[in-house]
């Protein structure tokens, strides 16, 4: 197949070239030139002069401003740089042309956007897309530009849950989550390619584009349900060669980290939580004193761990250059990157020459994207990317240097004893020393090697008919990835509780030595795509009518680890046939049809292909006579409107409709003893799920976008509202007698849900005397509903996930905690996860029965996803000086504390406790010899000790928090040093800037960063972080 | 030149279309792999995909055995496995895996049974043949699941398609007349086209026999007090969705005559007999010389089969289960899963009565009122039976033990010194049956002489055998001796495995014995005649109570055994005759997954499981042997009884999915 389409292209190729000979007619030319200046006189470096209609015959202006260019006579001279508007100019003989540039006032109404069939201008817009300022991402100190999305971009809800080096990519949703299949997230497509977003350099993006309803996301097919994201590079532009590079430094600190209590409070509460509960206290009283005053930091120790083994800081950074510039014939962008993050950990400086145990990363990207213009109606594109990457960690792993730092209480074992032994701890491997696990476990490396390549051939079909253009597209991308495990453990000895006769400390050995061992492994895919394109656009009078019909495939295959089973190594494929009809009268009223006919190879034959088609219309009032006429501050008043259908083929099982039989089942001997014929038993294993297809999202949005007084202000806001059926699911309830083998449950496309919400965004730009202004905001909310789900039946309504969110959090209601013994008696029974005691969490009894039990669970909370994410921002220009400040905020999202964290003491004496929780728990006046203490209101209950109790371990409304926040994004200062100073070195402009990232953050919750929505406190925090660089343009 | 390009391009994307046609067909990357055509289009994956619907006849839908088919211990047996069945202390998801397994079973029956005949592979014959063994092991799980959960969802003749509504797939309980009627059914056809006898190398598949012996088997539970007329308030209780009733309320005798006229269909084969062992007149301790049976004047002139003149009745009954015999020897085993036991069968069984010494667990004990239920060998009661438990004649309880003058003097045969006398002169079932305080083990097999026996197992506290803070010693004191050979032991050395030194053995899932019982049991309940049809409907019986017939079923079972006749009286008394009828399953059906049914069916489990267990004084040690052979009650193990438990629950996650499915009543429906 691929041979047949590789050589179509050579045969064009070969034809085209043909072409672009018969065209090389030999006319006399004529010499222009000039100085291109600003509006204050100030030459101009680097300003493109073109020929109009051919991108090809090119010059830049020098470093004066000055500039030359051979042309045809009876051409159009184009002027263009950015930030001024171009200039065209007719010219009939040599002369001279001297330009005066005017800076541009960025208008609405030339703003394009890329969609899925190409560019379009945004006026023309008739579904819903958002169009992401790329300045936006590129000041995020993340390396990753996921990280960028939260509160910037309209219809994008987002959230970051790590801040580990390497590991820092954000769940993102557009338009929420409206699905409980095995997919929801959206489908990313670079260039045009299905892609990895996680990996690219931000200064190589050119443009970033969300597509959110179904006009805009039908051509995709069964793949487009939960919105798509476009990304395109950057590419040269003709004219001298443009040398771009940017520096920068950044200092990160972790934001905000629990708090735990010391030594002295630990073993006081310990005590506590045993006499509280009957049992007998652990340490004695001349124990509390040696720990009080640090009399014995080998044997009762006070360590505070998060100092021992995290850093006040870490440094990251940034260096990025781009080349771009091309001649006559040929176009090019290159750049090279490099990003490194260092971890927050603390080395153990003797082993420094030998390797770094810390969580730390590196990454290169390179890209070159080139430009040819085989004939004047032919050009080819070729774009060759790649990344490499190195992920370090300790031998440990983060995870469990995180574990045993939340886990390590401050009196149980020193960093290290005074002789120098490793203390450890003989339960188990994970109860490790925080700082033997970050630092003396050896280390792991991630590496990681993307390549990609993509060519594109453009022709303009002008000559068969005005308007009509093809594009072919081929890519191929092949990941790998490979891992090494270098993993050694030290020895390690544990102190006992009393010195002995002498004062000496009893050692006992708990782990022997274990030297350096190795492992390793990898993983890899290759993808390739292919596209054929149509395009016409044409404008009659008023009528401007277009058409696009593209063909697509596209495969991807696991290269790596495929393991035994057959179907892991079939290719991932999908193929089908798209296009759209659009139609505008004089840009006034505007329809617009789309259609997927979308395949994909995880379907049975006849349930492959589906079609998928979109309508849209669209009104812009501003351009009827009456309001131009009257309202000419009304730059633009559109109502929009969208419908269409799109899938979701990603259902997370290859090949459903597949049975698997079992070979070597269980059989049968049916000789007598001492004799055999047997046989091997043939079954199921998993039974085939015939029709089973897609998810179909049905879409409706409803847009409305106004731009008045010049663009001064700009709003688009839209509703969506979509109805997800046919989300794939296991038929988990099925009865027994159905007689399937255990664990397999056949699939079906049962599942629905209703989403809706709104999203939007606006700005307002406003000149105070020398300083422009602009206040920017956007906002996305979407709540969905469970219409449909295979869930069985239930004994109480409230039970059914049915008519609630996806990922609705569920547990018992507290009201409270119980007052005394009394009203313990007074109360529904509730011993249904052991007895309780005054002080322990009272929950309600939901459903009557005068018994407190698994039954009363109902769903609390939202969900730890936020269902509405904003941001604010305001930036200012004064002169040279820029200034930006950007404040995000999430909403409608809860989580629920758990673990040793809200439970002290459950674990016994593993897990560290709060220092939220020495003054605001329970305490029995026993303890503290007054009756206030025992206040029902606490925020956490009578201590207990030991896994002997979970009433108060239960997920209930007691320890669900609010993870909603608002926080100072992103605080930003520039300086554009001046022209005339910085031309000295040869320089065109240089910018020098200071970015704060994460600076102020307000929330209910105080214990920790709420982003991260962490049940515990553990894992790695997001940062604050603090970055100086520069940019400088030759 | 510009059509050219037109032409070009359309031939590009032509070109890119056609060829990509088969773009998104993946069916030549996986083609080989095995799909259900394949299956039935081979024969050896015929003949796996048959053996595999057996299999879940194993372990948890046993007839014999010990583990997860908690059923082999009732008022008889006790093994500290079972504590909280006894106490009825278990829950609605216990032992649970029986519902799945049967289930399964069936799906894969009947997938089969659907299948088969496109093969090609396979003879006409074969076709038949392997189509009548699916529908006669799918017509078992149905059985096994009624006998333990009583009415249960019958499913259509394809199974259930898994890809109905979760109401579609709501299927309600069939009554207990209805599923009997359609297991019936089901076996008569599988009868038909089964073979009558199966050859040492398919000994474990199913003959014609078997299908009427379970037939007949699943009629006389049917016709039994429980499900016949029953009227208490339990039976009302135990209705379907819509609150029928599925135990039928008015009695209808013509059950019992159908079950009657059933298992005539299977003694009409002609080609069971039970199975003797002849006479032995020299011997070792392992294989002794017979011990004569009671002079009785009738049976002991005769030979075999109108009397045991000629026979050894202790070896004869034992070599039935011990493993003395293959199955394919064994004349009367009908149908056995052989050698598929799972690990927890008969050999299991055999390891948790081993003693200690043999490397055996020690713990399956035999209670009081089992061991006084063998009668003496002249057919009377023992002396002093269930006089704890208030069912004594007045007699009392023999004492004093074997002196050696006794064993010089060759009396109270099989007995060693200082055997109680309680055990001596009991009936030959007895020894074959019981490990008595001082009982002697043979272990031949053990790998090294020192382990090998004869080794006489005392249990008296302060023995190696005896009372310890160990769970392995016998509660009552008295151990189990069925199913043993005398070479079994575990004693291996470490040169094969567990149990590898204890013989293979079948297990009796239905033997002949049973049939010859079930006839005469539902004789006796007949006051009139019925006029029933054979299986095969070639032929009407005329049943009645016809004491004759009822003599020539259980004559051979009491011959066999070497006790003498019934008095006429008893024959002649159907209350006096139901009794003994009881009684002799008590005894003969001993360990084979009987009893805790049995009192069930009968309505006799309240009376008889509340009792307390009796057994050996087990704190006494050998010097207080007086005291230990004076039962006790053993209150560490707290009998009830529980209405709920004539039927086992239904799992409660099974009740939520498949809502039109009623617990069985007493049992928790939700959580």
């Amino acid at each position: 197949m691929r041979y047949s389409t590789l050589l179509c292209i050579i045969i064009f190729l070969l034809f085209l070239t043909d072409t672009f000979a018969q065209n090389n007619n030999v006319v006399q030319k004529i010499e222009v030139s000039g100085i291109v200046t600003d509006e204050f006189n100030e030459p101009l470096i680097g300003a493109n002069v073109i020929v109009k209609d051919m991108p090809s015959l090119g010059a830049t202006t020098n470093i004066d401003g000055h500039y030359k260019i051979k042309i045809e006579p009876f051409n159009r001279l184009v002027f263009s740089y950015i930030g001024f508007e171009s200039q065209e100019i007719l010219v009939k003989t040599d002369s001279i042309i001297n330009v005066v540039m005017k800076e541009s006032k960025s208008n609405v109404l030339e703003e394009v956007v890329i969609t899925g069939t190409g560019v379009q201008k945004k006026i023309n817009l008739t579904g819903a897309v958002t169009a992401v300022d790329v300045d936006v991402l590129k000041s995020s100190p993340s390396s990753n530009v996921t990280n960028a999305l939260a509160g910037n971009v309209a219809g994008v809800l987002a959230r970051q849950t790590s801040g580990q080096p390497g590991h820092t990519t954000s769940e993102f949703w557009i338009r929420g989550i409206s699905t409980f299949g095995a997919s929801n997230s959206a489908l990313v497509l670079v260039d045009g390619f299905e892609r990895n977003l996680d990996e690219i350099n931000v200064e190589d993006i050119e443009s970033f584009q969300v597509l959110k309803d179904a006009s805009e996301t039908a051509i995709y097919g069964a793949r487009g349900a939960n919105g798509v994201v476009l990304v395109t590079t950057k590419h040269g532009k003709p004219g001298k060669i443009n040398i771009s590079g940017k520096l920068e430094t950044i200092h990160n600190s972790l934001i905000k980290l629990p708090e735990y209590v010391n030594g002295y409070d630990y073993a006081v509460m310990l005590n506590e939580a045993r006499i509280t509960r009957n049992q007998e206290p652990v340490y004695a009283e001349d124990e509390l004193t040696t720990l009080k005053y640090g009399l014995d930091p080998d044997i009762l120790p006070n360590v505070n761990w998060q100092d021992v083994i995290l850093k006040d800081y870490a440094m990251s950074y940034r260096a990025n250059l781009n080349l771009d510039g091309g001649g006559a014939n040929a176009r090019y962008f290159v750049s090279i990157s490099y990003v490194e993050d260092e971890g927050m950990y603390k080395t153990d400086n003797t082993l420094k020459e030998d390797y770094n145990t810390n969580a730390n990363s590196r990454r290169y990207n390179y890209r070159m994207n080139a430009d040819m213009d085989v004939t004047s109606t032919t050009s080819l594109h070729i774009g060759l990317s790649g990344m490499l990457k190195k992920v370090n960690d300790s031998g440990k792993g983060t995870s469990a240097i995180w574990n045993s730092l939340t886990g390590q209480n401050p009196v149980q074992m020193p960093v290290t004893y005074s002789n120098g032994y490793y203390p450890g701890f003989n339960v188990s491997d994970i109860r490790d020393n925080p700082w033997v696990a970050a630092t003396q476990t050896g280390y792991r490396q991630n590496w990681y090697n993307d390549l990609q390549t993509n060519v594109t051939l453009e022709q303009n079909l002008s000559f068969i008919t005005k308007g009509l253009r093809f594009i072919g597209k081929f890519g191929y991308d092949t990941n790998n990835s490979n891992w090494i495990n270098k993993i050694k453990a030290p020895e390690r000895w544990t102190a006992e509780r009393q010195r002995d006769d002498n004062g000496e400390i009893v050692f006992k050995r708990v782990n022997e030595e274990q030297l350096m061992s190795q492992s390793s492994g990898g993983g890899g895919d290759r993808r390739e795509f292919i596209e054929a394109e149509l395009h016409y656009n044409r404008s009659v009078k008023y009528h401007n009518f277009g058409g696009t019909l593209k063909y697509n495939q596209d495969s991807k295959v696991q290269t790596y680890n495929l393991g035994s089973d057959l179907k892991n190594s079939i290719p991932y494929r999908h193929q089908g046939v798209a296009g759209r009809i659009m139609y505008d009268w004089n840009h006034r009223y505007y329809v617009n049809f789309n259609f997927g006919y979308t395949g994909s190879e995880n379907f049975a034959i006849n349930n492959q292909f589906g079609f998928f088609p979109a309508f849209s219309l669209a009104w812009n009032i501003s351009e009827e006579p009456i309001i131009k006429e009257k309202m000419s501050w009304l730059e633009m008043l559109k109502i929009r409107y969208s419908w269409g259908e799109v899938g979701n083929d990603n259902v997370g099982t290859r090949f459903p409709y597949m049975y698997t039989i079992g070979e070597n089942m269980a059989g049968y001997q049916w000789a007598d003893f001492d004799f055999s014929r047997s046989f091997q038993g043939k079954t199921y294993t998993r039974v085939a799920s015939n029709g089973i297809t897609w998810e179909i999202a049905k879409k409706h949005n409803l847009g409305i976008d106004i731009s008045i007084l010049q663009n001064k202000f700009n709003i688009t806001a839209d509703y969506f509202h979509e109805t997800r059926t046919g989300i794939f699911m296991s038929r988990t309830s099925l009865p027994m007698i159905v007689g399937l083998q255990p664990g397999d449950n056949p699939r079906a496309n049962v599942g629905g849900v209703l989403s809706r919400g709104v999203d939007g965004n606006y700005t307002f730009k406003q000149k105070v005397g020398e300083v422009n202004f602009t206040l920017r905001g956007n906002a996305t909310y979407s709540k969905n509903e469970i219409l449909d789900r295979d869930e069985g039946f239930k004994q109480f309504p409230y039970q059914y996930e049915k008519g609630y969110r996806v990922n609705q959090a569920r547990g018992l209601i507290a009201i409270g905690l119980f007052k005394d013994w009394e009203d313990i008696r007074n109360s529904p029974v509730q011993n249904a996860w052991g007895p309780v005691w005054p002080g322990d969490i009272k929950y309600q009894d939901v459903n009557g029965n005068g018994v407190i039990g698994n039954e009363d669970r109902v769903a609390i909370g939202a969900t730890t996803r936020p269902n509405l994410i904003y941001g604010l921002g305001l930036s200012a220009q004064w002169k040279k000086v820029d200034f930006n400040i950007h404040f995000q905020g999430a909403g409608k999202s809860s989580f629920f504390l758990s673990g040793g964290i809200a439970h002290p003491f459950s674990r016994e004496q593993w897990g560290n406790v709060l220092q939220d929780v020495v003054n605001n728990h329970w305490i029995s006046r026993d303890i503290s010899g007054d009756p206030k203490t025992e206040n029902p209101n606490a925020i956490y209950p009578r201590l207990e000790y030991g896994n002997v109790n979970g009433n108060n371990r239960q997920q209930s409304s007691f320890w669900l928090r609010d993870g909603s926040y608002l926080r100072l994004k992103t605080l930003e200062f520039g300086y554009n040093v001046p022209k005339n100073f910085v031309n000295k070195f040869k320089v065109n402009r240089m910018r020098v800037f200071f970015i704060g990232t994460n600076l102020l953050t307000f929330s209910k919750f105080k214990l920790w960063d709420p982003e991260a929505a962490s049940n515990d406190g553990g894992g790695y925090p997001l940062s604050k972080s603090l970055t100086l660089g520069f940019t400088i343009n030759i | 030149m510009k059509n050219g390009f037109i032409i070009i391009i359309l031939v590009a994307i032509i070109s890119s279309f056609s060829s990509c046609s088969d773009f998104l067909h993946v069916d030549n990357e996986i083609k080989d792999r095995l799909t259900i055509e394949a299956i039935f289009s081979n024969r050896e994956y015929v003949e796996e995909y048959l053996a595999n619907s057996y299999t879940y006849l194993i372990n948890d839908n046993g007839d014999v055995g010990i583990g997860n088919w908690p059923f082999a211990f009732s008022d008889d047996m006790y093994n500290p496995q079972y504590k909280n069945i006894e106490e009825v202390k278990y829950n609605e998801e216990s032992y649970q895996g029986s519902w799945n397994n049967a289930y399964m079973g069936i799906r894969q029956a009947s997938i089969f049974i659907e299948n088969v005949h496109v093969c090609d592979k396979v003879t006409e014959e074969e076709v038949i043949d392997f189509k009548a063994q699916a529908r006669f092991v799918r017509a078992f799980y149905y059985w096994k699941l009624l006998q333990k959960y009583g009415p249960i969802p019958l499913l259509p003749e394809k199974g259930l398609d898994y890809t109905k509504s979760y109401t579609e797939l709501s299927i309600p309980r069939s009554s207990y007349d209805e599923c009997v009627e359609y297991i019936v059914s089901e076996l008569a056809i599988a009868a038909k086209d089964l073979p009558m006898k199966r050859e040492l190398l398919s000994i474990s598949r199913p003959t014609r026999g078997a299908a009427l012996s379970v037939r007949a088997k699943v009629l006389l539970y049917a016709a039994s007090p429980l499900m016949n007329g029953n009227n208490d308030s339990y039976a009302s209780q135990l209705i379907d969705d819509k609150g029928k009733r599925l135990l039928s309320k008015t009695y209808d005798e013509e059950k019992w005559a159908k079950a009657a006229a059933a298992a005539k269909d299977v003694m009409d084969l002609n080609s069971y007999q039970l199975y003797v062992s002849y006479r032995r007149e020299s011997g070792d301790l392992a294989y002794p010389k017979t011990i004569t049976p009671f002079d009785d004047g009738n049976f002991s002139q005769k030979d075999w089969p109108e009397g045991y003149a000629d026979i050894d009745p202790y070896e004869s009954y034992r070599s039935v289960f011990n493993g003395e015999l293959s199955a394919t020897e064994n004349p009367e085993l009908i149908f056995t899963r052989g050698q598929n036991q799972g690990d927890q069968g008969v050999n299991y069984m055999v390891l948790s009565q081993l003693p200690l010494r043999a490397k055996g667990y020690n713990q399956t004990s035999l209670t009081q009122k089992q061991t006084d239920a063998y009668y003496m060998i002249d057919g009377t009661d023992c002396p002093g039976k269930d006089m704890e438990i208030g069912r004594g004649d007045g007699s009392q309880r023999v004492t004093g033990f074997v002196s050696s003058n006794d064993v010089k003097a060759g009396k109270y045969k099989p007995l060693t010194k200082d055997v109680s006398l309680q055990y001596a002169n009991r009936e030959p079932r007895f020894y074959a049956s019981v490990a008595y305080n001082g009982a002697l083990w043979n272990l031949l097999n053990a790998t090294l002489d020192i382990d090998k026996g004869p080794y006489y197992c005392w249990y008296y506290r302060g023995g190696e055998e005896g009372q310890s803070n160990s769970g392995n010693w016998l509660l009552t004191g008295i151990g189990v001796m069925k199913f043993v050979r005398p070479t079994d032991t575990n004693d291996d050395r470490n040169t094969g495995g567990a149990t590898s030194h204890i013989t293979k053995k079948a297990d009796p899932a239905i033997r002949y014995a049973e049939i010859l019982l079930i006839y005469a049991e539902a004789l006796n309940e007949l006051t009139k005649n019925y006029q029933i049809a054979s299986w095969d409907r070639t032929n009407t019986y005329s049943i009645g109570r016809d004491v004759n017939e009822m003599k020539k079923a259980i004559q051979p079972i009491r011959i066999r055994a070497g006790v003498p006749d019934y008095e006429e009286n008893i024959y002649a008394n159907v209350d006096l005759f139901r009794e003994k009828i009881k009684r002799e399953r008590q005894i003969e059906l001993m360990g084979e997954g009987h009893r805790y049914f049995d009192i069930r069916r009968w309505k006799d489990a309240p009376e008889e499981e509340s009792l307390p267990f009796y057994g050996c004084n087990t704190l006494m040690t050998e010097s207080e042997k007086e005291q230990f052979h004076m039962p006790i009650e053993i209150t560490s193990v707290r009998t009830c009884f529980a209405e709920k438990t004539y039927f086992w629950p239904i799992s409660r996650d099974e009740l939520q999915k498949n809502i039109r499915l009623t617990q069985n009543p007493g049992w928790l429906t939700e959580y």
